[in-house]
């Protein structure tokens, strides 16, 4: 009623608006944003009556998108998605500020990992935060310490709420609600448009450093920077400097062609009105929720009903819509209809079969502590050291000032790959693909140029690779040294005893560090690496043991299917009893 | 006559101090593979698929300054990019001096050996030689110059390249150089020193008879130099502003020359290294990408062999008048290599039996062409996973 009143409202005032006199031909936002309804004042404020330029721009804000004018000017109808949004991860960067203290605040230091490697029993990692992270309205001017600097002048790029069109070479970034609202225009449009079907490519403009979710969906790589020619034009150009190659996408975007949206929800979006301090909080999609679902009555949720209406394609659900397992939050897209599970295309409604959870290899028991991508992912980018360095006396663009101020950052780094991940338990206490994020080797020069201070920061970081794929062999995981976290090397089993040589000598490359950088933990499973999150761990020696012991019949019983797995405890046994037809030739 | 009109000269060039005494050797150098590169010319050109591939530097056709073929941008690219190692670039005064020490008289004549690092002025960056020191070149990206040292400078680099170290040879190690084992005294023809040389007991234990027709590196060997795809441009235009952050690429002269040429806005000239004159174009070389820890089985001379994708290329040639002329075309493939890496240890029974990509046939980035040897059989495939091997290798869990 109230939005209806205020439509009522808009358009009597657009009678007295002088605006269209000069601004000409503007295009409407979308088929709920119309000029004809909304006129121009009533998102862009300033005096509609006035005839001069001057006096009619008075108080006039060119963006209303950003969010402190978002408050004011759209709150009459979004009040919730502004409230929410505000406290969302993509506004608040306590996400990435918490990373940032973990990694900058309590380093071990060298003597401190020499002694780790001595005494195994002595433990060095330090897992998860110091403290909560007050996010990006907590930071204030001069910087108190490495990781706001570090924030303002790298990674604040980012902000939804960044002023947008800094510098003409960088994508433009930020802007408040049209960061992620805005559709393409046609030519001749002179006005940004609205949709709720948000294109890959507003998702792809922050989505596509650290670990690099956004481009591996796609197939993307970002390789080492060589050039490559096609047509005589640079054809795998990422931006001005860094390069790609293509792998195999995720099955998702390569059969399904789905978009990001496709999966995530509205409310893992734009936040459920609570302050979270990392992404696994506020996501609330996960595999499950479409290839597992739970379906409850959609007029029980109308939010859902309101999202499919905005969308325009997906039909609006009418019996039964699903559910997320975690926060109980509606997915419209995917419903229920008659007895039939059918998951509609966000970007053009087309209805697609949902492949459902049925598959005997899920209904083992010994597996339940996988999560889906620790088996289904493809390849994990993974970027090998990450030399931190800051000049004092420099100075570099400051993304929360706005100008060039003191200090300056410069990033080098070791080596990348995409290979088979390094499992380890994740934020969720379960097996999940990890690579390092990141292992800082910080190096500060002072205010003479000369050098002041270093300390090394090893991190690991578990995530979802977003290179969904058929499943992995056994041998992928249970006798492969980078999987089980040593690194690339030679791992032998001789006489019931596990060595391994590892192939990079940090030592020699002067990392100064006593094993190998892509060694997550030692054969003896102790961590040699920490993570930001506290429930993060890398495998112990139990599990080592265990999962290599696994090995012992998967050299020959390669199939999940094989009948010694249907109760391997008792296969086990009954092996060691020799009361199996290879235990009396194997045990002489 | 062409042939003995080069043999005169380098004699003569040969000539100056050295061969007053060592008539023999400067002759007998001559001919030699360091001297002719009849194996890198040959092989290169048999990887651009040319027919007539069989050539040395003798007899290696003048590039056309504006080549319309892959004939003549092969014969360009080997004498502008590739045969900067050559002798005569090296020490262009004293031929001998590329590889020896000059010493005084018969007393001292140990000064002469060939040191270490004369022979890595060559065998750097993606070939044999330096891997025996465990070093693995960087990626060009100014972001690979990595660490940064305490002054905040670069890091020192070895011979113009950044390094990874990598696991060492154990021949190093024990502090052989590379003459310690390629030198006349163990064998004859000492470019094709093998390991049995030495090692001529080997426990029948450790080595059983199934494993007869592996050849000692294959399994010995810890990990190889593999660079996909070398991404070849010759580029007749100014587009130095692509390149801004690659102008590390081992490559001496490119380094010098870039910011020169965006600076004073010079043409794009290279050297011939053959008549040392400048000609149009560039060449830039790039990777696909590079890495360590792969290795393929091929057969080669009635062993299987290592192989690894050396002359894999992707040839685009851009004319001064900014027209394609090649697009991005794929030619040649894997080569057989002997990683000089060493280890006393061996690769596990896995690295092989395991390994989807290290049997050739199933290699998905390998399309096919090997320039020498030939990939696994079936055969050999299906005994990668025989039965055999798996009961052998759950004994081996279960003693």
């Amino acid at each position: 009623m109230k939005q209806i009143l205020f439509l009522f409202i808009a358009t009597f005032l657009l009678a007295k608006e002088s605006c269209l006199l000069c601004h000409k031909n503007y295009n409407d936002l979308d088929r709920y944003h119309t000029i004809k309804e909304f006129g121009c004042i009533s998102c862009h404020g300033g005096n509609g009556k006035a005839k001069e330029k001057t006096k009619a721009h008075q108080n006039i804000v060119k963006n209303p998108a950003r969010l402190e004018h978002a408050k004011i000017f759209c709150s009459k109808c979004h009040k919730n998605e502004i409230e929410r949004i505000a406290k969302s991860l993509m506004n608040t960067q306590s996400g990435i500020l918490d990373v940032l203290r973990f990694q900058f605040k309590k380093p071990p230091s060298k003597s401190f990992l020499l002694e780790k490697i001595n005494n195994p029993k002595s433990s060095f990692v330090a897992n998860g935060a110091i403290s909560k992270s007050k996010g990006i309205k907590a930071i204030q001017t001069p910087y108190k310490n490495l990781v706001q600097s570090h924030f303002a002048k790298l990674c604040a790029a980012c902000h939804i709420n960044e002023k947008q069109s800094v510098f003409k070479t960088i994508p433009k970034r930020g802007g408040g609600c049209i960061d992620c609202h805005e559709a393409p225009t046609k030519q001749g449009e002179k006005h940004i448009k609205f949709t709720t079907i948000i294109p890959d490519k507003n998702c792809l403009k922050c989505h596509n450093r650290s670990n690099r979710i956004g481009l591996s969906f796609h197939g993307i790589y970002e390789s080492e920077g060589y050039n490559r020619y096609k047509n005589g034009k640079l054809s795998n150009k990422l931006d001005k400097y860094r390069r790609f190659i293509k792998l195999p996408a995720d099955i998702h975007h390569s059969k399904g062609k789905m978009l990001c949206i496709d999966c995530h929800t509205e409310v893992g979006i734009m936040g459920d009105n609570k302050e979270h301090l990392h992404m696994e909080e506020a996501v609330d999609i996960s595999c499950i929720d479409c290839h597992k679902p739970i379906f409850k009555k959609a007029t029980n949720f109308p939010l859902a009903t309101k999202l499919a209406y905005l969308n325009g394609k997906v039909p609006l659900p009418k019996d039964k819509v699903a559910i997320t397992h975690k926060k109980g939050t509606p997915i419209y897209n995917l419903q229920k209809i008659g007895k039939k599970i059918v998951f509609f295309r966000k970007s053009d409604g087309k209805a697609l079969s949902m492949p459902l959870l049925n598959h005997l290899a899920h209904q083992q028991s010994f597996h339940k502590r996988l999560d889906c991508s620790a088996c289904h992912s493809k390849w994990i980018p993974s970027c090998y050291g990450c030399h931190e360095i800051y000049f004092e006396n420099a100075r570099q663009f400051d993304w929360i000032k706005l100008k060039k101020t003191h200090g300056q950052w410069m990033e080098l780094r070791n080596y990348l790959r995409f290979e088979d991940s390094t499992l380890a338990i994740g934020y969720n206490n379960k097996i999940m693909p990890t690579a390092p994020g990141c292992q800082v080797f910080m190096n500060i020069f002072d205010k003479n140029n000369s050098f002041k201070k270093s300390f090394i920061s090893l991190a690991y970081g578990a995530w979802n690779p977003h290179t969904t794929n058929k499943s992995k062999k056994c041998i992928t995981c249970h006798f492969n040294s980078s999987s089980l976290g040593f690194g690339k090397g030679i791992m032998h089993f001789h006489k019931n005893k596990l060595t391994f040589i590892p192939f990079y000598d940090s030592n020699a490359s002067s990392l100064e560090l006593p094993f190998n950088i892509d060694a997550l933990n030692s054969i003896n499973g102790e961590q040699l690496q920490g993570f930001s999150r506290k429930n993060a761990r890398s495998f112990n020696k139990e599990e080592i043991t265990k999962i290599i012991n696994v090995y012992k019949c998967a050299i020959c019983h390669n199939k999940w299917s094989d009948p010694i797995y249907e109760d391997f405890n008792k296969s086990k046994k009954l092996f060691y009893q020799k009361q199996t037809s290879c235990a009396k030739r194997l045990l002489q | 006559m062409k042939s003995l009109f080069i043999l005169l000269l380098s004699l003569f060039a040969f000539a100056n101090t050295c061969a007053t005494c060592h008539k023999k050797e400067a002759i007998k150098c001559s001919h030699s593979l360091h001297f002719t590169h009849q194996k890198e010319i040959s092989l290169t050109l048999k990887a651009f698929d040319i027919k007539d591939y069989n050539k040395s530097i003798s007899t290696l056709p003048k590039p056309k300054s504006n080549p319309s073929s892959k004939e003549d941008l092969a014969y360009d690219l080997l004498e502008r990019k590739c045969l900067r190692c050559h002798i005569d670039v090296i020490s262009p005064k004293n031929r001998c001096l590329a590889c020896h020490n000059s010493h005084l008289n018969k007393n001292d004549s140990f000064r002469a050996r060939p040191t270490q690092k004369k022979c890595l002025t060559c065998h750097n960056g993606n070939f044999i030689g330096v891997d025996f020191l465990g070093l693995f070149p960087h990626d060009f990206d100014k972001s690979y110059r990595s660490p940064l040292d305490k002054r905040g400078f670069y890091p020192k680099r070895l011979g113009g390249i950044d390094y990874h170290h990598l696991i060492k040879d154990i021949h190093a190690k024990k502090g052989f150089t590379c003459i310690s084992c390629h030198n006349n005294k163990i064998s004859s023809n000492w470019e094709q020193i093998s390991c049995i040389s030495c090692h001529q007991k080997i426990s029948a234990k450790n080595h059983p008879s199934y494993h007869k027709k592996i050849s000692c590196i294959a399994c010995h060997s810890a990990w190889q130099t593999n660079s996909y795809k070398s991404i070849l441009l010759r580029s007749d235009i100014a587009n130095y502003n692509d390149f801004k952050r690659l102008f590390v690429s081992e490559d001496p002269y490119l380094e010098r020359f870039l910011p020169l040429a965006i600076k004073k806005k010079l043409p794009p000239v290279m050297p011939n290294y053959l008549d040392k004159k400048l000609y149009k174009g560039i060449w830039y070389q790039g990777y696909l990408f590079r890495r360590w820890e792969h290795f393929f089985l091929i057969n080669f001379q009635n062993k299987i062999e290592l192989a690894r994708p050396l002359l894999d290329f992707e040839l685009t040639y851009i004319n001064d008048k900014n027209q394609t002329i090649i697009d991005a075309q794929n030619f040649g493939g894997f080569v057989v290599t002997k990683p000089h890496t060493i280890i006393k240890e061996a690769k596990s029974c896995e690295m092989c039996h395991e390994n989807d990509i290290a049997s050739l046939p199933k290699a998905k980035i390998f399309k096919g062409a090997l320039i020498e040897g030939s990939p696994l059989t079936k055969e050999q495939e299906k005994k990668l996973h025989s039965l055999k091997y798996k009961f052998l290798r759950a004994k081996d869990f279960f003693k």
